[in-house]
Parts: C-alpha cells; sequence; structure tokens
C-alpha cells in the first residue's frame, strides 16, 4: 500500500513537472503599464509561432515571427486589470501583467437628494467614482473637492480623498432657499448636480383677525421660515375656530406669502393657526376680548 | 502499478470536473464569504448582506457560464454598466478567436469597503481563489492557479443587486 502511494506520489509529481514544461519560459512582460498604452512584447528564437493576450474585456490572437517584437495596441489593453500572454511552440512562453487605470477622466457623482429645505444639517450627500477615459475604476487615492452653492450664500467646501475609487461627504443644506449647484472635482475633471433648496416649515407664524359683515376674517402675516425665506405659494394654512355651536376649520393657501380666510360669524370664539406640525398664534374674539 | 496511477489521475480529474460544473452553476455559484463589519457610511442590514452575498456569487456563476460556453446573453441578468461592456467584448472577442476561458471558482472572501449614504451603490473588495484555463477547442492555452483581488461595485436594480464594475488589482 506504502509502495502503491508512493508510486502515486511520484506520477503526481512528474505530471506536475511535465505541465511546468509545457508552460515552457517566462515571457520578458512589464509588470505593469497603463491602460490604453501601447507595449512591445520581445519573442527569442526563430520561425513561427502564435501569441494570445487574455484580457477583462478581450482576447487577442496573431500569428508572429519569433525573434521580433510583438506590438500591442493600446487598444488591446483599455481595460484594467490582469493580461496573460501566451506564446505557442517550443520557444514559446507565457506571463502575465497588470493594466492600471489611467489618469481620472470621467467623475461619477450621485446627490441626494435632488430637492431639500434648508438649514438641515448632513442632509446632503455627494458620493463620487473616480474613473479614467476608459471606464476603469481609478482606485489610487485621489483628492475630491465638493462644493454646495447658491447665489448670493456662501459656498460650502471639503476635499476628501477617494479610498478604493470612491469618496463621499455630508453638507448641510443652506440657508437660503434657490437652485443650490453641487459640484465634485478630482484632477480637474468636475461634474455637477442641481439640489433645490426650497424654503423650511414656518417661523413664528402669526395672523390677526377682525369682524367683517360677513363673519370673521383672518390672514396672516407674510409667512417666511426660519431663515427668512418666503414660505412657497400653495403651502396649507389651518384656521380653526372653536364656539358655542363647535368647530370650524378652514384650509387656505398661501398666496403671495400670506394665506387668508373667513370664518363663520360668532359671539365668541378662538381662533387658532397652523401650518403642517408649526402651530400660530391664539386670538379670543367677544367676550372680555 | 498502471491502474493505481490511473486511478489517481480519473479520481483527480472527477475532482476537477465536479469543481467546473458548480462554478458554472447559476443555481448554486461559488462560495462567498462577505464580511460587513466595516461597511458604512449606510448601516448594512443583514438581509442585505445576504442578498449582496447571493447576487455576487450568481455573477460570478454567470460569468463563468457565459466565458465558458462562449454565451453573453445571461450576463444582463448580473452584470450591468461597465462590467457588462466588458465581458461582453470579451465573450465577443473569444468567439471571435476561437477561444473560450474555464474557471473554477474555490470561493470568495469578500469585505464591504462601503455603502453609499443613500443606499445606491456598494463596493467591495474580494480575495478569490481561482484556477483559470484558456481553451482553443479541446487543447489548453494557458492554465494557472491564481488568488485574485477584485474591486467590485454593485448596484440595485428591480430584482437584485448587480455587478456594475469588477477590476481585477495587484496585490496591495
Amino acid at each position: 500500500m506504502t509502495r502503491k502511494l508512493l508510486v502515486g506520489f511520484l506520477l503526481l509529481v512528474a505530471c506536475m513537472l511535465a505541465e511546468d514544461a509545457a508552460r515552457g519560459v517566462e515571457l520578458q512582460l512589464p509588470k505593469e503599464v497603463v491602460a490604453g498604452a501601447d507595449m512591445a512584447v520581445p519573442t527569442m528564437g526563430s520561425g513561427s509561432a502564435t501569441f494570445y493576450l487574455v484580457g477583462p474585456a478581450g482576447t487577442v490572437k496573431r500569428a508572429i515571427k519569433l525573434g521580433q517584437e510583438i506590438q500591442i495596441k493600446g487598444e488591446d489593453v483599455r481595460a484594467a486589470g490582469r493580461y496573460v500572454a501566451v506564446i505557442t511552440g517550443d520557444n514559446g512562453g507565457s506571463g502575465g501583467f497588470w493594466v492600471m487605470p489611467a489618469k481620472v477622466a470621467n467623475v461619477g457623482f450621485i446627490a441626494q437628494p435632488s430637492r431639500l429645505p434648508v438649514a438641515l444639517p448632513g442632509a446632503v450627500s455627494g458620493v463620487v467614482y473616480a474613473f479614467d477615459h476608459f471606464h476603469n475604476l481609478v482606485y489610487q487615492p485621489q483628492p475630491v473637492k465638493f462644493e454646495l452653492s447658491v447665489a448670493g450664500a456662501p459656498t460650502t467646501t471639503r476635499t476628501v480623498a477617494t479610498k478604493d475609487g470612491v469618496a463621499w461627504t455630508r453638507m448641510d443644506s443652506g440657508r437660503k432657499q434657490g437652485a443650490a449647484q453641487f459640484d465634485a472635482e478630482v484632477d480637474g475633471i468636475s461634474a455637477r448636480r442641481v439640489v433645490q433648496q426650497v424654503a423650511g416649515d414656518p417661523c413664528n407664524l402669526r395672523m390677526k383677525a377682525q369682524r367683517t359683515p360677513m363673519g370673521i376674517l383672518v390672514e396672516t402675516d407674510p409667512i417666511r421660515d426660519c431663515s427668512g425665506n418666503p414660505v412657497p405659494d400653495g403651502t396649507i394654512v389651518t384656521f380653526t375656530s372653536v364656539d358655542s355651536k363647535g368647530t370650524t376649520t378652514v384650509d387656505a393657501r398661501i398666496k403671495r406669502d400670506v394665506a387668508s380666510a373667513q370664518l363663520p360669524a360668532a359671539d365668541r370664539a378662538t381662533i387658532s393657526v397652523a401650518s403642517g406640525v408649526v402651530l400660530g398664534n391664539e386670538i379670543r374674539i367677544g367676550g372680555a376680548q | 502499478m498502471r491502474t493505481t496511477a490511473c486511478l489517481m489521475l480519473a479520481a483527480l480529474l472527477l475532482t476537477l470536473s465536479g469543481r467546473t460544473v458548480h462554478a458554472g452553476d447559476p443555481a448554486n455559484g461559488p462560495e462567498v464569504q462577505l464580511n460587513a463589519d466595516n461597511a458604512g457610511p449606510r448601516e448594512l442590514e443583514d438581509l442585505t448582506r445576504q442578498s449582496l452575498a447571493r447576487d455576487y456569487a450568481r455573477a460570478w456563476s454567470t460569468m463563468a457560464q457565459a466565458l465558458d460556453q462562449n454565451r453573453p446573453d445571461a450576463l444582463g441578468n448580473d452584470f450591468v454598466g461597465f462590467a457588462l461592456d466588458n465581458l461582453t467584448q470579451r465573450v465577443a472577442s473569444q468567439q471571435q478567436n476561437g477561444l473560450r476561458t474555464r474557471i473554477v471558482d474555490h470561493g470568495h472572501k469578500a469585505v464591504i469597503v462601503f455603502y453609499s449614504p443613500e443606499g445606491s451603490s456598494v463596493e467591495l473588495r474580494d480575495t478569490a481563489q481561482l484556477e483559470i484555463q484558456v481553451l482553443q477547442g479541446s487543447s489548453v492555452v494557458h492554465s494557472e492557479n491564481v488568488t485574485m483581488h477584485y474591486i467590485s461595485v454593485m448596484t440595485p436594480t428591480e430584482v437584485r443587486w448587480k455587478v456594475r464594475v469588477l477590476e481585477a488589482l495587484p496585490e496591495t
């Protein structure tokens, strides 16, 4: 049994040696080349042979004359990754080399969200993937400059280095409403996204009320958020009147910065105003008021 | 003695052929150990991690099958964007040159290095143990056992995560 195992082992070793011999000699290849760059592979001997190049995005098969350099065009080594070159025949051989990404030429920029209220901390996120001209991910560290700006307000800038080809940041939305430009720049290549900053919730919501022949007219002061931006027209403001007959609720839309409504007449009523989660002032009509 | 040698060789061949079937079988896929301990900035839920591991394994299986059979039609189920473009070109050029590539996949140890804040992309680093054979017809042009390192970017689609970038890089 031991003898058989020994024979089996020797056979396996012989097979491995034979396989090595079949592989031939190691080709003289560069350790690495830049994506898209032409290169040459020297060969030895004489006669004809077949050259193979196998890479991530393609293969090359070509008849060659041994003893002459094999010219490999840049278009055959555009995709970054590991390549294997093989020459068949007695003077053949094989070997591998790396194609490294070229310099950054494209920026994949994802900005979120596309629309948000002003003055929200950490609400804007930006993610950048750095690619070269051939769409290879450039995984060598690169500084990425993020800029968030809106006309008439200070620009927020942050620089982050890519790690494994990606960089990200979080920024506060600005205090001024409008179309903010969110830029990312890597090695002179930039991409821009627009983040629409809209007014936040109303701040200091106040109304006044007066009796009219039709009932009670209520109207707010100009409605602005806490940063002073006018709350958009169309935003719903709710007026609620509570009197001896019950509760009356009227939803009104902001028009030209103010909202107004006509409430039914009442001897005594308590009127309140609200918009979204924001409560405004309360007014008592009649009685001691 | 010859019988023993033949039996050993037969056993070796059977073992290798068994692994090849497994690697090319989309239903099973290779083993993928996916570590998400340092994923961020977005928190990665365990269910998402499981989906990523399953879909990444499936993508490798699909790729192995496409390169072995020179059939690009299934690649779109698991790859998208640049990764899909590269693999489709690779299969087309293999067809043109009468080549095919057999990948015997011995498994992956992957680490998620980035999960984007809005959840639209995941990047992972993968160390794969592979046997790669380039064949012309039935003759082997090149054969090697390699430990490969990859960066992969995956993005969610309607039904699964797809590989958007798959790039081998030298050991760092």
